[in-house]
């Protein structure tokens, strides 16, 4: 199995940040399939990513334990600027998410002492193994799939397609969409965590708006009915620049031009492209 | 630009094939910032290593192995950096690597080569912490921590400058490695800061902070920024009637100065090892190679990648290869530390450095620093 | 030194807004957060460039190379993603995730043909005239871009109110549906939005290149990173909102910068934002129930 060891050995990292950006991915999806237009993912990886780094590198904490914490802080700090934030909606609630972002940069970017500014975190040990991505992964699929034919998915669903009338019908919309949030933000958190111990090195730039933007991207391009499409999204966003790697300096016109492609084609997103094929399997004529 | 070198390097593939027959090849990857906003540095970067490499393999290659260079993209990002490194190492198999670009991106894909024992050799990357990864890793990109006392120095001698304020980049480890450098030799030589100031990369207006500035009345601005934001501060600064005199980083020592704050662009003060204006023949020579070569004048990212390819080749002659990459990649490593070369920026050796641990690491350059400031469109040398 | 600051708010927050107008034009119609806006700016900037250095054309004729380009740039816009999109009833994010993939085809193309590195105009064809009063200075190139915006800001909202297209593009925003029942060509108030849209980002382009000196590929991106500040806060698609929210802006950072320290500008400027809208959830100019378009 040489190949597959050389295979391995050149593409680690890739396939890794797939993992990471599928989890991106699924975080913005839990918002997004309640109707919920926030662009704090960015922020919340950032936060999870310089949690668990400092973690293991200043305190020698279990890398266990790091992911752990670099889930949560995310998503306490998620749980403080939910209450006030959520009440906001559409393009507004995207603002204000992404002006906490933009602090939260510039906060890292100031703590000097502690986060190394501009010079960023290095030396950071290589600890994420493909077991740890794919383990974090099956798991927060297989949570996200359950909630979809659940009671929860259902509220979800609701809330997306009206907020009024679910609250009339007696449901907590503030709590469905405050957990949502939380969620999502933990997930954001625990990519972060995750990234930072592949490697070897953040810092706060990369957790800036366009960043963020790419998060978005990866979750309305595979498509917010189901976690199957953030699955395709985040795929296809990290997968797509390598494979076009052959093109050289038109790569990423080419890379632009294909995301033009997909939406127009697909404006569903990529997992609605697959409905057809769904249905044949399960035996039910495709409907136009 | 792209074709000329196109053919330039088809003919010199030519006159390999009917000088040298049997010599292998030397494999050599190069990771630079090819598109992106990087890639303004990437480019003469890419360009100086392979002007270096035409004219080593047009002299018969290294003991007669032509070099063969490998160039993959890496945009200035991290992951695409280590991505790349590894691609070059475990696929092309590569002997040794150059780049990446930028220090974040050195940040993250040197460990890489470093846990392969490959050796990496940065003619970019200035951030402070760079060698310490390890054992495996070179630059020959100047330290600013050096190159900055001597500036203030001379600068403060020719202009009497008794304090000044600062303003730099404080979201690009660039010219926050070159602030952080900047900060310890104003201390050491004892010159008051009256307002330190910061930028971020694509600002619109620096005249709040000039604003600041100007009001603590100093006698000189530092500034550590690359020319693309310190030009138009310059600009700016004069515009608000600020007349005094910058001193910057090696980030400010390019020729597209006069370009970009032209009218403005006097009373700059720059140290750096390599000068457009250096008279050594050794400079002399490549200037005209590369103009010759790609039209356009070279800059201090050109040159330092052009003299470390002439490094890493004086230190391949030294070793006998073996066709054994893991023996020849340790030998390489071996053989490098020792090497002192004479080129377009001057004397040049290596000097080890002390990593994070306590233990000795990666090497850092150690050269002589030319002190210039500008005067009607061009770099006078002050020492 | 206060007086020096007051100025530098007025011109940057003239910057800001003069970006900001044609962004919240394409939001109030077409709904659409378009975030290629920064790039279709940077053509224009590069559009007019290259009008001055390889055709020697005067600024003035310049600018109307940038409008031309920026103003086709606006119409395939329109007719290669908006429309296709309208027509298949796309969910409201897939026009700006396109966006996203329109304006990295506009940078690297850009990129490809003129190179990474920083440009600009060349000096004689610069106004490069100070005013200076009493130690306060300000350029004639800022107070030209401050006075544009008002200017811009004033015939958007004059056409809009007073003349049958812009009364048909105000019953557009509130409605599509209405206003092609009312026999409002839809599809052709769409198309002409995008490209005056896309043109007055173009001249925006323009102006802040000359001022800036910084012409580069990616030069729209920190420009759009505040544009969706400036616009959200000056309540979305609202004309005269997108002005007082540049310059609420300009103040912030110039204010944060004079008194609380440059380090803490953005956070300053970003963390004042988030409280506002907390504060007023439609911006700071918006109106819960009625868009200005």
């Amino acid at each position: 199995m040489e190949w597959l060891d050389n295979f391995w050995a050149t593409y680690s990292t890739l396939l890794l940040s797939v993992g990471t950006n599928v989890l991106l991915a699924l975080s913005i999806y839990l918002t997004l399939a309640c109707g919920l237009l926030t662009v704090a993912n960015a922020a919340f990886m950032a936060i999870g990513a310089y949690t668990a780094a400092l973690l293991t590198l200043q305190t020698g904490t279990p890398f266990l334990l790091a992911l752990i914490l670099g889930a949560l802080l995310p998503a306490l700090v998620a749980m403080l600027i939910g209450r006030p934030t959520l009440r906001l909606s559409g393009v507004y609630l995207a603002m204000a998410t992404l002006a906490f972002g933009e602090v939260v940069r510039i906060l890292i970017l100031n703590a000097e002492d502690l986060t190394g500014g501009a010079l960023g975190l290095n030396g950071i040990a290589q600890l994420t193994t493909g077991f740890d991505v794919a383990f974090a992964l099956i798991g927060a699929l297989y949570v996200l799939l359950r909630f979809a034919g659940s009671r929860i998915g259902r509220a979800m669903a609701a809330i997306r397609q009206d907020e009024i009338a679910t609250e009339l019908m007696g449901l907590n919309v503030r709590a469905y969409k405050l957990f949502a949030f939380v969620l999502g933000a933990a997930l954001a958190g625990l990519a972060g965590a995750l990234n930072a111990h592949f490697t070897f090195f953040i810092s706060p730039n990369e957790y800036g708006f366009e960043r963020a933007v790419e998060i978005l991207a990866m979750g309305v391009l595979g498509g917010t009915g189901s976690p199957w499409g953030a699955v395709l999204g985040g795929v296809v966003i990290t997968l797509l620049p390598e494979l076009l790697r052959g093109f050289g300096h038109y790569r990423p016109l080419i890379n632009g031009v294909v995301l033009i492609v997909i939406i127009i084609y697909s404006p569903q997103g990529i997992w609605d492209l697959t409905r057809f094929i769904r249905r044949r399997h399960s035996g039910k004529p495709a409907v136009n | 630009m792209n074709l000329k070198l196109n053919i330039l390097s088809a003919i010199l593939g030519i006159s390999f094939l009917y000088g040298n027959a049997v010599a292998a090849d030397i494999k050599i990857g190069i990771a630079a910032a090819l598109t992106g906003n990087a890639a303004q540095y990437g480019l003469p970067i890419r360009q100086g290593l392979e002007l270096a490499a035409a004219e080593i393999n047009v002299r018969g290659g290294v003991n007669g192995n032509r070099l063969e260079l490998i160039i993959e993209d890496e945009q200035g990002k991290k992951e695409e950096g280590i991505n790349v490194f590894k691609k070059l190492i475990f696929q092309n198999k590569v002997m040794m690597l150059f780049g990446p670009t930028l220090s974040n991106s050195a940040q993250a894909s040197d460990p890489v080569a470093q846990t392969a024992k490959v050796v990496v050799f940065g003619t970019s990357n200035t951030a402070d912490g760079i060698t310490s990864i390890g054992d495996y890793v070179f630059r020959n990109s100047v330290t600013e921590r050096d190159i900055l006392p001597i500036t203030l120095k001379i600068a403060a001698q020719n202009t009497g400058l008794k304090k000044v304020a600062v303003i730099y980049g404080n979201d690009d480890i660039f010219t926050k490695s070159g602030y952080d450098n900047f900060k310890k030799a104003l201390r050491d030589l004892k010159i008051p800061v009256a307002t330190t100031e910061t930028f971020a990369k694509g600002d619109v207006s620096f005249k709040p902070q000039l604003t600041n500035i100007r009001a603590s009345n100093p006698d000189a601005v530092v500034l550590s920024a690359l020319v693309a934001e310190g030009a138009p501060i310059m600009v700016q600064a004069r515009q608000l009637g600020i007349t005094l005199p910058f001193i910057g980083g090696n980030g400010m020592n390019s020729p597209r100065v006069f370009e970009l704050a032209k009218g403005n662009s006097d009373n700059l003060w720059v140290g750096s090892p390599w000068s457009v204006e250096s008279p050594a023949p050794e400079n002399k020579r490549f200037i005209a190679a590369y103009l010759k070569a790609h039209g356009t004048m070279p800059d201090q990212f050109a040159a330092q990648a052009y003299d470390a390819m002439y490094i890493a080749a004086q230190a391949l002659k030294t070793i006998k290869l073996t066709g054994k990459l893991e023996t020849d990649r340790k030998a390489l490593r071996d053989a490098l530390p020792a090497t002192q070369w004479n080129g377009a920026t001057g004397p040049f050796k290596f000097r080890r450095i002390v990593g994070r641990n306590g233990k000795p690491a990666g090497y850092d350059a150690v050269q002589t620093a030319i002190v210039m400031v500008t005067q009607a469109n061009r770099y006078v040398i002050k020492n | 030194m206060l007086a020096q600051q007051f100025i530098n708010a007025i011109s940057l927050g003239g910057v800001y807004a003069l970006f900001a107008l044609g962004f919240t034009l394409i939001f109030g119609v077409l709904g659409i957060v378009n975030l290629a806006h920064g790039a279709v700016f940077m053509l224009g900037a590069y559009s007019a460039l290259h009008a001055v250095i390889l055709l020697r054309l005067p600024l003035m004729a310049a600018i109307l190379a940038a409008i031309v380009t920026t103003g086709a740039a606006g119409w395939l816009l329109d007719k290669l993603i908006f429309a296709p999109l309208r027509a298949r009833d796309a969910p409201h994010l897939a026009p700006m995730i396109a966006t996203i993939g329109l304006a990295i085809c506009l940078s690297s193309s850009v990129e490809g043909f003129f190179g990474a590195q920083n440009l600009r105009f060349p000096v004689e064809a610069l106004p490069t005239e100070t005013l200076s009063l009493g130690g306060i200075r300000i350029t004639w190139l800022e107070l030209q871009i401050v006075l544009l915006a008002f200017v811009l800001m004033g015939i958007l909202m004059w056409c809009l109110k007073q003349t049958r297209i812009g009364r048909a593009l105000r019953g557009l925003a509130e409605s599509p549906k209405a206003a092609a029942l009312l026999g409002i060509d839809v599809e052709g108030l769409f198309r002409f939005t995008s490209v005056l849209a896309s043109l007055l980002g173009g001249v925006a382009g323009v102006l802040i290149a000359l001022y800036t000196n910084a012409v580069f590929p990616l030069m729209g991106q920190p420009m759009l990173h505040k544009g969706i500040a400036v616009v959200i806060l000056g309540g979305m698609g609202d004309i005269r909102g997108a002005l007082l929210g540049g310059f609420f802006l300009g103040f912030a950072e110039v204010f944060s910068v004079a008194y609380i320290g440059s380090t803490m500008r953005d956070a300053v400027a970003f963390g004042l934002l988030f409280a506002i809208l907390l504060l007023r959830p439609d911006g700071l100019f918006g109106k819960a129930t009625q868009r200005r378009a």
